[in-house]
């Protein structure tokens, strides 16, 4: 299948973006965010993993029996991730130790084998392999953004080099503590979702019909 | 496509169990050696830091190198040293430790269960004074068991430093340990009252300055109080009698004659 | 006995899976609104929960970590690189077995749990759940008494933002923030709420 393959490439980024879109893997996403570091080494991962197992499920198509679909991309994913927390572990320890088990999560990430699934097992090992690059880059994107601005406005800093002066180190800035907790993330990616529906209005979602009486109800009150 | 037979799954799934296993097994081969030495190295690290951070210290050590730094095994009851047995060996072989004592729950506060007979400690040197304890701790965190090191002057009562190399505390609040702003809240310290009773402890609110509390007290980390209430539990039963207790007094006694021969 | 009690209360509410770790949420954001379904799914999860956690905890003691094949004369021989593999192949095969129980003796139950039952194994939460038992070292009965508290502090959490979502249907939100951003708020809300629980221990 020939495809325009920039396209390919830059659709997941903004239009549709695997979170703020497609609303998938949000849970690697919330809990490493706290650092700008971690953020883009998750990211890394992500990148990865996708593109990788996006090309071998695209290889594995025409193989592969339904019956055990499945199992076999979960066994692909699987491997892929452990050989990236392998090398995690080997070239960035410090950082593997504070991602903890969410490496090991990204084989239940929604992208990855939701990807896998509506695009890898239907298009060519070029294609697939960019759109995993894609949605990747996406993903990264966001974790980058949600990383960067809990870090600075957290923390003062971004990637460790302080940027506002904390107070408690003789500066002016008092960080905003909320920030640093696992809610804020959550409160971040409802702003950017409202941010990118702002800017590509076709992305909001239609209203909940409601029940004639409560629509009278709300005429009548006007 | 036909649904192909069950010959033919079940060659596509060993085959994909094949590739799987030698890029998997392969790449944890090829990588273990590269993760050890991170390891060692990181273990170093946080001893060297710990070192690091005490004034003075680090260029004496420097300038001596690492012999200035001994091993040396303590039996925990009497805080002797027990010349007897080998410290590297001991460090090789069970991480440092020896023997495992049961204590009854009131009297295992840091909740780990028992303590060894023997442990390693080390100690950096001046001349034959020991300038500086480092002694490995342990203890029940918040989320999990926390182990690292505290350095104790040669007058075995004032604290030096403290770093956890190893929890698995809540990030970006418990994992606070391991930062440089709250290990320095450690330095200078004391940890024995006059009658010799442990008054270190962790709080929530420094008391007023000027307070007789004030040298004892260490600032917890705020929004993790079950973590550092854990660290103050756990440092009080090493520096207590169950621990390292009467090796400290040891070397206060030595320290109180004058600064004299070794605590043996 | 109390200190199981403790990591029952400590695993459903201060360190819930959903709502401090945010995991197993996708599933659940982008299909369900409705508690009735959201409970269905919920015990589903959590029966899951209670049974693969034990189960990738006696694997991990027996056949991965270093030193568990010294009876065969091989002290050294460190599995530990598998426990990705194993804990997601054990799930995957646990859930199907459960789906095939499922269809033979409760079939009423799994029409109702339809295209869910299968999902379950790719929720990061019941996943979640055996690599934080490998990270804390559980023992078999912490581990169900943790997989039990996870998998109820899970359902819990996911009937109450159903429960808010039903509500929510009736608002009128900026229409950029309609659907998954307000969503998005308000689990945040949720969390920190529960971040409340942090410190309660049971004696």
């Amino acid at each position: 299948m020939s495809e325009p393959t920039l396209r390919t490439l830059t659709r997941p980024l903004v239009d549709e973006n695997p979170i703020t879109l497609q609303i998938l893997g949000i849970c690697s996403a919330l809990a490493i965010t706290r650092r700008l570091d971690t953020a883009l080494l998750m990211g890394l991962s992500v990148i990865f993993v996708l593109t990788l197992s996006n090309a071998s499920i695209s290889l594995l198509r025409r193989q592969v029996p339904r019956s055990i679909r499945l199992i076999v991309q979960i066994t692909v994913i699987a491997s892929l991730v452990t050989v990236v927390d392998q090398l995690l572990q080997a070239f960035a320890w410090e950082l593997s130790r504070q991602l903890s088990i969410f490496v090991g999560l990204i084989i239940t990430n929604c992208v990855v084998l939701g990807r896998g699934e509506s695009f890898a097992l239907s298009h060519g090992v070029r294609a697939s392999a960019l759109d995993g690059l894609g949605n990747g880059l996406g993903y990264a994107g966001v974790l980058a953004l949600v990383g960067g601005v809990r870090e600075l406005l957290g923390s003062g800093s971004l990637l460790g080099v302080t940027i506002l002066d904390r107070v408690d180190a003789g500066g002016w800035y008092q960080p905003a503590a909320l920030l640093l907790l696992p809610p804020s993330a959550f409160f971040l990616l409802g702003f950017l979702v409202w941010g990118v529906r702002a800017l590509r209005p076709e992305q909001v979602e239609a209203p909940e019909p409601r029940p004639e009486a409560a629509q009278t109800a709300v005429a009548g009150g006007r | 496509m036909a649904e192909p037979g069950p010959g033919r799954t079940l060659l596509v799934a060993l085959a994909v169990c094949g590739v799987c296993s030698l890029v998997v097994t392969g790449s944890v081969v090829l990588l273990r050696p590269f993760q050890v030495e991170n390891q060692q190295r990181e273990r170093e690290r946080r001893v060297r830091a710990l070192v690091d951070g005490l004034p003075g210290v680090s260029d004496l050590v420097e300038a001596a190198g690492e012999a200035r730094i001994e091993l040396r095994v303590v039996e925990l009851a009497t805080g002797a040293y027990a010349t007897s047995r080998d410290a590297s060996a001991l460090l090789e072989k069970s991480d440092g430790a020896e023997g495992e004592v049961p204590l009854p729950p009131e009297r295992d506060p840091a909740g780990i269960g028992y303590v060894p007979t023997h442990v390693v400690v080390y100690e950096l040197r001046r001349g034959d004074r020991v300038d500086t304890a480092i002694l490995p701790i342990h203890g029940q965190g918040y989320l999990s068991m926390m182990r690292g090191y505290l350095a104790v002057a040669g007058d075995g009562e004032t604290v030096r430093g403290i770093a956890f190399t190893e929890h698995h505390e809540t990030p970006g609040l418990g994992s606070e340990v391991e930062s440089p702003e709250w290990q320095a809240r450690w330095q200078g310290r004391r940890l024995y009252g006059s009658d010799g009773e442990v008054r270190i402890r962790v709080v929530k609110t420094l008391p007023a300055a000027g307070s007789p509390d004030a040298p004892y007290v260490v600032q917890g980390i705020s929004g993790a109080t079950l973590t550092s209430a854990g660290v103050s539990e756990l440092v009080r039963f090493w520096v207590g009698p169950d621990g390292f207790g009467p090796y400290l007094e040891r070397l206060r006694a030595a320290a109180g004659s004058e600064g004299e021969g070794d605590p043996s | 006995m109390s200190s199981l009690l403790d990591l029952f209360v400590r695993a459903a509410f201060v360190e819930n899976l959903a709502l401090s770790f945010f995991l197993g949420m996708c599933m659940f954001l982008a299909v369900s609104r409705h508690v009735s379904t959201a409970l269905g799914f919920g015990v589903a999860v959590m029966v899951v929960q209670t049974l693969t956690v034990p189960l990738n905890q006696l694997i991990y003691t027996h056949l991965l970590r270093p030193g568990a094949w010294s009876w065969a004369g091989l002290p050294e021989l460190d599995l530990s690189f598998l426990a990705l593999i194993t804990s997601i192949g054990v799930i995957a095969a646990f859930v199907q077995i459960l789906e095939m129980f499922f269809d033979r003796h409760l079939p009423a139950l799994a029409r109702a749990l339809g295209i869910y039952l299968p999902l379950i194994t790719v929720n990061c939460a019941i996943l979640g759940g055996s690599l934080f038992m490998i990270e804390r070292d559980y023992d078999f009965v912490e581990s169900v008494v943790y997989g039990a508290g996870s998998g109820f502090g899970w359902v819990l959490a996911i009937c109450l933002l159903a429960g808010v979502r039903t509500k929510l249907e009736y608002a009128d939100p900026p229409e950029g923030l309609r659907g998954l951003g307000l969503t998005f708020v308000v689990v945040g809300l949720i969390s920190l709420g529960f971040m409340g629980f942090a410190g309660i221990e049971l004696r």
